[in-house]
């Protein structure tokens, strides 16, 4: 990643330290490193999370807007992914440099969020062919230590079941328009289904094992890195217990490749498997986290830090 | 001046805050490693990111005598109420940056690098009226934790004018309603501990006469701040 | 088709401009089936037999036609033809980056996925990238740095520009092969041939090389659980390496693993071809340097003839 620069000994050193199962933070091949989420940081923003990844920070905004659907997907909202590369991560994104990098993070996520297995926009629809919601997901990426992804994918996920969408009260045919009147109360909206987005996980092929969770020094050891896009599960982000839900099976909702290099059938499909697990435990913590967090909201036990803590 | 009703008949503020009361101030140095220096800073609802890189060698077509401040201002496109499609580049994206330049450039001690350059970063989460001011203090502030040598803090503070039963009334640190309620609006950037003005900018009309109460309004409120981020 | 928009007129459903729009609408989209349910589209992939509409079989993937030298001002280029998805490639020769601050130590690819405004079914800007294009060009290039040996011309850059004449899926799939080709028959250096394969998934069905109405498909929501998705694989054959794997939808692992492996059987199946036509350029070439010398060895032989006699003639001269 950006501004790291790494002599030849110390690529060595990492590289045959993996080859050993050995990280130099004392991971094993699949741990990740610790991470701090933060749900509703913005107040300007239906929904919003922040996350920091030991030194990757991501925070997430999601606005809301009425919008014409596709005539080919009357039935369907929309939702848009934008990343935007602060120059604050580092002054190599200044004015437009990091829009490469920017692009393809969100090209990634748009098509990780296509299938209706991933993300359900029939939730977002409010009047069939005429008017549905469109969610704006905004990710400012301020400081880049690696792993860049599968931080962003977290974040998304968790700001989208922190998102808000007013209820409408009515809906005024006038001629052919229709006239929304949006409820008011912040309290009176409801919710996103988000259970089955996918997350992202990023596999490093570094020597000849991946790793997950790379740090910004391994990826610069690593020529090519496989990301894979993973459904999550209802289980975790459901409140209550009780509610029956058909068997789980995690699917794949997007694979790709980034690197200059490039991998053999076999390491491909270690590495699917291997991502696929990753996600699934991925999935689990942060379905808890972000239902713990909403519980102690509701009692108000939680107190907002923001970048105070 | 027929100013719009800024001040309720008690005289309190939209935001209940009194005339000369500066919004709440909480910041943070440090809230990043990779940066040489940043800070985070809320002004009300108003939260500001600032990250200094430097000084390092500029290149080389920016190389002079004295250290080449580059500023760049953006905003998340999520900060304001209705979504910006661009977070920076555009026109008052572009001058913000040139203002806190400026400023910062009347602070720092750009003699002492020669052929050098310093970074600074801003990047508005929450914009809530006093963006700039936010900014240029966070900056200060970043400054400070990147250990870049001022010749004193740089505070910015706005002011604006309001009237409670026909005597004027100078307003401090303006929000976003008073700022769109369309009373005048005067940004002070300024060196408190030496009295000197870096940068000083107003909109709207005001009266030649009452131009001295709003100023000095705003240099308290600078001084304010300054005792508060110190 | 025309009646369901006049049904909904007449039943009061929708104004008379709103029914004049759809009809325009569904006329634009002929072939895009929007108002018809998934079960019909889905059924409308298939004719009586149970092959696909172009008489394929599942696994049958299209004849492909290709060739290099279509271009003549490019330094290399190829043309493939895939019944009805036809792309143009050219590659031109390696030029010094511009506008860049910093030495690079390895060469760069520049790629641009174009298609022409006739290719598809909805009209396309001429001008400005749309985001397909740009993602296209992206996937493009990922998958072309692998095989071409960039460490060999630093601080340089290659453009590569792929026109797509006419899409009818797998057109990214189709737009690597021949930039493979091109590349090679402009002589860049590169590992090996790189070929590239695509597979559209419903279900338990598998289509290989899909049209773009089965990609569409496959790509568009199914109200059930049920496996979906397109892959698209591209492969250096001689070295057994993948060098883009794109995957998109939503499928299981054993699907996936299960696609890869007809996949890679696939892109394995185009090596010969390429090879084939790159063999015969070769050989063409060869035959032809080799008819250029013989030219020239007669054209000298003449000339020496010639001079003999025309210095004979000045000496009789100077006699």
């Amino acid at each position: 990643m950006a501004g790291v620069l790494l002599s030849r000994t110390e690529k060595v050193f990492i590289i045959d330290g993996v080859k050993d199962e050995y990280r130099s933070d004392g991971r094993s091949t699949i741990d990740y490193r610790p991470m701090e989420l933060e749900t509703n940081v913005v107040s300007h923003a239906s929904g919003s999370a922040r996350l920091r990844l030991a030194n990757t920070d991501i925070l997430v905004g999601i606005k809301t807007e009425i919008d014409v659907p596709k005539p080919d997907k009357p039935a369907l909202g929309k939702i848009d992914f934008f990343v935007d590369c602060s120059a604050n991560a580092t002054p190599e994104f200044e004015g437009r440099g990091g829009e490469q990098l920017a692009n393809s993070i969100s090209n990634m996520m748009q098509r990780a969020y296509q299938s209706p297995q991933a993300f359900d926009l029939k939730q977002l629809c409010i009047f069939e062919g005429k008017q549905c919601w469109k969610l704006y997901v905004d990710i400012l990426i301020l400081e880049c230590g690696g792993n860049l992804c599968d931080a962003v994918s977290l974040a998304v996920k968790a700001a989208l079941f922190n998102t808000k969408i007013p209820f409408v009260k009515a809906a005024l045919m006038d001629g052919g328009n229709i006239d929304l009147q949006l409820s008011d109360d912040p309290y009176d909206s409801k919710l996103l289904d988000v259970g089955s987005a996918p997350l992202l996980v990023t596999l490093c092929k570094i020597g000849n094992k991946c790793v997950v969770d790379p740090t910004a020094e391994e990826e610069k050891c690593s020529s090519v890195s496989l990301i894979v896009g993973v459904t999550g599960n209802r289980k975790y982000y459901s409140d209550d217990d009780t509610e029956e839900l058909p068997a789980f099976q995690p699917k794949c909702s997007a694979i790709s490749m980034h690197g200059p290099g490039s991998i053999t059938t076999t390491t491909l499909r270690n590495a699917i498997n291997q991502g696929i697990i990753a996600a699934v435990c991925l999935d689990e913590a942060l379905g808890k986290t972000v239902v713990r967090e909403r519980r102690d909201i509701e009692k108000f036990k939680r107190h907002s830090y923001g970048f105070l803590k | 001046m027929p100013g719009p009703d800024l001040l309720s008949s008690q005289g309190l503020r939209l935001d209940g805050r009194r005339p000369n009361e500066l919004r709440r101030i909480r910041c943070k140095l440090g809230v990043f490693t990779q940066p040489d220096g940043s800070a985070y800073l809320e002004q009300g609802n108003t939260k500001v990111l600032a990250a200094v890189y430097g000084p390092h060698q500029a290149s080389k077509s920016k190389r002079s005598e004295t250290v080449v401040v580059n500023c760049q201002y953006s905003m998340a496109t999520f900060s304001t109420g209705e979504r910006k499609n661009r977070p920076r580049g555009d026109r008052k994206s572009q001058e913000m940056s040139l203002h806190l330049r400026q400023a910062l450039t009347a602070a720092i001690k750009t003699e002492l690098y020669p052929r050098s350059q310093i970074d600074i970063y801003i990047e508005v989460l929450q914009a809530d009226g006093g963006a700039y001011c936010a900014s240029v203090n966070a900056a200060t502030l970043a400054l400070v934790d990147a250990g870049v040598p001022l010749r004193a803090y740089v505070c910015a503070c706005t002011a604006s004018m309001a009237w409670q039963d026909g005597d004027p009334a100078p307003l401090l640190d303006v929000g976003h309603v008073e700022e769109a309620a369309g009373g005048v609006v005067l940004t002070v950037a300024s060196l408190p501990s030496t009295g000197s003005i870096a940068l000083m900018e107003m909109s709207h009309r005001l009266h030649s006469d009452y131009f001295e109460s709003v100023l000095s309004r705003a240099m308290q409120g600078c001084r304010d701040i300054e005792v508060n981020i110190t | 088709m025309e009646g369901r928009p006049r049904a909904l007129l007449e039943r009061g459903l929708c104004s008379a401009v709103d029914a004049q729009w759809l009809m325009m609408m569904m006329m634009m989209m002929e072939g895009r089936d929007c108002l018809k349910s998934y079960d019909e589209v889905y059924s409308g992939l298939f004719d009586e037999k149970g092959h696909r509409k172009d008489g394929r079989e599942m696994k049958e993937a299209r004849a492909m036609y290709a060739r290099g030298n279509f271009v003549s001002q490019a330094k290399g280029s190829s043309y493939i033809e895939m019944n009805k998805t036809k792309v143009v490639c050219s590659v031109f020769a390696p030029r010094e980056i511009s506008h860049q601050n910093e030495f690079s130590t390895v060469g760069q690819l520049f790629c641009e996925v174009k298609f022409a405004p006739f290719s598809c079914h909805l009209q396309r800007q001429p001008h400005v990238p749309d985001a397909e294009e740009k993602a296209l060009s992206v996937a493009l290039r990922k998958a072309l740095e692998p095989t071409v040996c960039c460490h060999l011309f630093a601080n340089f850059q290659i453009d590569i520009f792929v026109y797509i004449l006419e899409n009818d899926g797998a057109c990214l799939a189709a737009a690597i092969t021949a930039a493979g080709l091109a590349l090679a028959n402009g002589a860049v250096p590169m590992y090996d041939i790189i070929t590239a394969s695509s597979i559209a998934i419903i279900g338990d069905k598998m289509f290989i090389d899909p049209t773009e109405r089965e990609e569409h498909l496959a790509l568009s929501s199914p109200e059930t659980k049920q496996n979906h998705g397109v892959i698209t694989m591209s492969r250096m054959h001689g070295l057994k390496q993948i060098a883009d794997f794109r995957q998109i939808g939503s499928l299981d692992v054993d699907c996936i693993l299960k696609a890869t492996d007809i996949l890679e059987e696939e892109c394995n199946k185009i090596v010969p071809k390429i090879q084939m036509i790159l063999v015969r350029y070769i050989n063409n070439g060869i035959i032809q340097q080799k008819k250029l010398a013989e030219a020239a060895k007669e054209r000298e032989a003449a000339l020496k003839i010639k001079m003999k006699e025309w210095s004979s003639s000045i000496i009789k001269i100077s006699d």
